[in-house]
Parts: C-alpha cells; sequence; structure tokens
C-alpha cells in the first residue's frame, strides 16, 4: 500500500519527522495514472513504521561490532604492522612519502606551487565541506533532483582517490613517476 | 519476583533487590518494556526511544558511522594497552615498540590491532561521509551537524597522524618530516606552525613528546566531545529515513 508524503519538501520533513505521525493530516490521493501531479516522494507503508531502538537496533549494532572485531582479529593475527630500522636522521629513504591519506597532498604538491597545494587547496577543501549544506539550497534528497551535488561530489572523490593512489603506487625514487610498482621493472633483479 | 509472604527467602529477596536496583527492567519481551529500559538505561540513552525502521535499515547507514566509533573504541582501548609499555622518548621508543613485538604477552596483536583499525576508522569515517553526502543527509535541519562531522573527521586524520611518529622508525619520522614540511608553506605563519608543532626544526625529541601528549590526551578528549556533540545532534535534529 502507498502513501504519499509531504510535497517533495525535504526541509519540512526533516522537522517534522520526530511527531512521526505521517498519514494524519495529509489527504491521501489515489496514487496511479489519474493523479494530476505525480506525488514526490511515494513511499510504502511499512517504511513509516517505527520500532523500538532496543532491542531493533542495539542488535544491528551488535552484530556489526561482531563481525568487525573478527575481521580486525583476523587481519591483526595475519598481517604484521610495519616497522622499519630505528629512526636515523641521517639515513632520508628514497622516496620518503606521507602517511597515504595525506600522500594525495603530496602528490599535488608535486604538481602545484606549495602556496597553492599545501595551503590554499585544503584549506578550500575544509571550508568548502563546512560551507556544504549552507550552499547547496536545494531541499531535495533525491539523486534525480542532485545532479549537479552528485557530479561534483563524486568528482572530488575519484581526484583524492586518484592523487592517492598515483602518491602510493606510481611514485618511487625522489617521488618521480614510475610504472615499476606495479609493472616491475624489466632488466633489474630485484625492485630498487 | 513476587512470593507470598511464607515464602519469602531473604537469600533471594537481597539478590532481587540488588539486580533491581541495577537494571530497572527485565528482559524487552514487549514494546512497552523495551522502551522503558531505553529510556532508563544511561548506554542504551544514546539512542531514541523509537526510530523509523527505515532510518535504521542496514542497507541506508551501511553501518559505517557505528562502525567509526566502534573502532574509536577499540583504539582507545588497544591504546590504553600500548600505553603501559611505551615511553615516548627517542632512546627507548623504538626499543619499546621490538618489546611489544616480541616479548609482551599479546603485544603483537594489540600493536597490529591498533595500527589496522587506525587505518580502518579514517576508512569507514571517509565513507561515512560519502555516504551522508550522497544521501542528502546534511541537509536542513542537518547543516551543523555536517560541520562537526567534518571537524570529526580531520580529528581523525590528526590523530591516526600525530599516532605515525610514536614508532620512532625510518617510516615514522620521515613520513611526519614530510608531513609537517606542508605546514611550512603557508605564508608567514607556516614556519612557525611547523615549529610549534614538532617542538624543533627537525623531527626530534620535542616533536615525540608534542606528537605523543597530542595523540593520547589531546587529540582524543577533542574527538571525544565532538562525537558526544555529534551523537546528540543526531538525535535532536531527527532522523532522515529511506529515500
Amino acid at each position: 500500500m502507498a502513501t504519499v508524503v509531504g510535497g517533495g519538501n525535504g526541509n519540512q520533513r526533516g522537522r517534522t519527522a520526530e511527531v512521526a505521525r505521517p498519514a494524519v493530516a495529509v489527504p491521501r490521493p489515489v496514487s496511479g495514472p489519474e493523479l494530476a501531479t505525480p506525488p514526490l516522494v511515494v513511499r510504502r507503508r511499512e517504511e513509516e513504521e517505527t520500532v523500538v531502538t532496543f532491542p531493533a537496533l542495539v542488535w544491528k549494532e551488535f552484530l556489526a561490532g561482531l563481525l568487525m572485531f573478527v575481521f580486525l582479529m583476523v587481519v591483526s593475527i595475519q598481517v604484521n604492522a610495519p616497522l622499519l630500522q630505528r629512526a636515523n636522521t641521517a639515513i632520508t629513504p628514497n622516496p620518503a612519502k606521507a602517511p597515504w591519506y595525506f600522500v594525495g597532498l603530496q602528490e599535488l604538491l608535486e604538481r602545484f606551487p606549495p602556496v597553492m597545494a599545501g595551503v590554499a587547496f585544503p584549506t578550500f577543501v575544509i571550508v568548502f565541506m563546512i560551507l556544504t549544506p549552507y550552499i547547496d539550497r536545494n531541499p531535495s534528497r533525491r539523486p534525480q533532483d542532485r545532479k549537479v551535488a552528485i557530479l561534483l561530489f563524486t568528482t572530488y572523490l575519484c581526484l583524492a582517490v586518484a592523487f592517492i593512489v598515483i602518491g602510493v603506487f606510481f611514485r618511487s625514487l625522489a617521488f618521480n613517476w614510475d610504472w615499476g610498482l606495479l609493472l616491475g621493472h624489466p632488466g633489474l633483479k630485484s625492485n630498487v | 519476583m513476587s512470593a507470598t509472604p511464607s515464602e519469602v527467602n531473604p537469600v533471594r529477596a537481597f539478590v532481587a533487590q540488588v539486580w533491581g536496583s541495577i537494571f530497572r527492567h527485565g528482559l524487552p519481551t514487549t514494546d512497552k518494556v523495551a522502551a522503558r529500559t531505553a529510556l532508563t538505561n544511561f548506554f542504551l540513552h544514546i539512542h531514541p526511544v523509537r526510530v523509523k525502521k527505515s532510518a535504521i535499515r542496514v542497507s541506508y547507514t551501511l553501518c559505517l558511522g557505528g562502525l567509526s566509533f566502534f573502532l574509536f573504541i577499540i583504539l582507545t582501548i588497544t591504546g590504553l594497552f600500548l600505553m603501559f609499555y611505551y615511553i615516548p622518548s627517542v632512546d627507548q621508543a623504538y626499543q619499546n615498540i621490538k618489546d611489544l613485538q616480541f616479548v609482551a604477552t599479546f603485544g603483537l596483536v594489540i600493536r597490529n590491532m591498533h595500527r589496522w583499525a587506525a587505518h580502518g576508522m579514517v576508512i569507514t569515517v571517509w565513507l561515512h561521509m560519502a555516504r551522508v553526502f550522497y544521501q542528502g543527509a546534511y541537509k536542513p535541519p542537518r547543516e551543523f551537524n555536517w560541520a562537526i562531522g567534518t571537524l570529526l573527521l580531520l580529528t581523525t586524520l590528526l590523530l591516526s597522524f600525530s599516532g605515525y611518529l610514536l614508532p620512532w622508525d625510518q617510516l615514522a619520522v620521515w613520513a611526519i618530516t614530510v608531513g609537517t614540511n606542508m605546514a611550512k608553506y603557508a605564508p608567514i605563519a607556516g614556519p612557525y606552525t611547523r615549529y610549534l608543532l614538532i617542538g624543533g626544526r627537525n623531527v626530534a625529541q620535542g616533536a615525540l613528546l608534542r606528537f605523543y601528549v597530542l595523540h593520547v590526551i589531546a587529540l582524543p578528549l577533542i574527538g571525544f566531545l565532538l562525537m558526544v556533540v555529534h551523537f546528540w545532534r543526531v538525535r535532536k535534529d531527527g532522523f532522515t529515513g529511506g529515500l
């Protein structure tokens, strides 16, 4: 059974969600082709149902936590955390890389002036991310209404992941581009 | 626990009293009891009593926020264990890690867990952010909680970064050297920021102690505080539910 909820106004719906009496005041139009305008949000009735968080949600959290714990345990038993030689400020490893989540920034440093890559870009990304909900005035939460937002965010995610992958796998001596870590070095016995 | 006066067993009555003083309600056999339990239990109080079924669907939340918090708890517990064996001194830190790996009982597994959970938390927090974005869950009235989430992502990165230095091996020192060199490029404040962060011009004892204090006290406290506000607002701003 389908009920029409709201007018696609995400704002309104968000604020009244706690009241949780969706079908009281809303006149129930007949769903189907005879509707003058198609409803913006059609929901199945059971989706408006509420459940008691204890135990319904607590149970899910417990299971998710348990699975994660088992997974972590297996990984920790099988794979050892890296530990190289004792730190020696006289010997610089080549290449010297930042931790993987900052290697994208290091990659940017290779391509842009330091003030841009090291300061301007990260600051811009952080500020822009915090301001996102205030900039994006589109009230709809449906993917088909948010093509631009989704496209922009996906581009950002892809760029971030690409820079990290490049930094980790395609940069070797002196942080120069190198296919060798992926394809191997023909002619060399061990990878340098 | 109702017994007729004639057969009251003082031991059982005492046990019942103690039990009842801790757990106000029995097993959640009915919704009513479950709701009252959730209301009166401190740890369950983190959740609202009732929630839309669609808001807690696993296919909707992917459990990412919860898993991030769970990894934070694991990191706190394993981190406490590691602290018993670790001295933030350039002369001893590396040997402490070696001892953890080869001498301390379960030290190796605990250190591995701490390391992999840290990487895992960076990933789950990232994915949680992506999930919230794609579902438009940051939209009003949740704008501010998204901002707090952004700060939590930054805190997670800084926590992981500050922990990276502590083993005091070649990987640690040079990764932090590269990472903190980025701070140098900020106009005017850059070099001072780096000096403040690593307590000197090179990554040395000053940096190790600062990163240790940041890693075990300052950043976890900041993260915890932000998490408390984040969870509180998740409840107060209401749940989005399925699309």
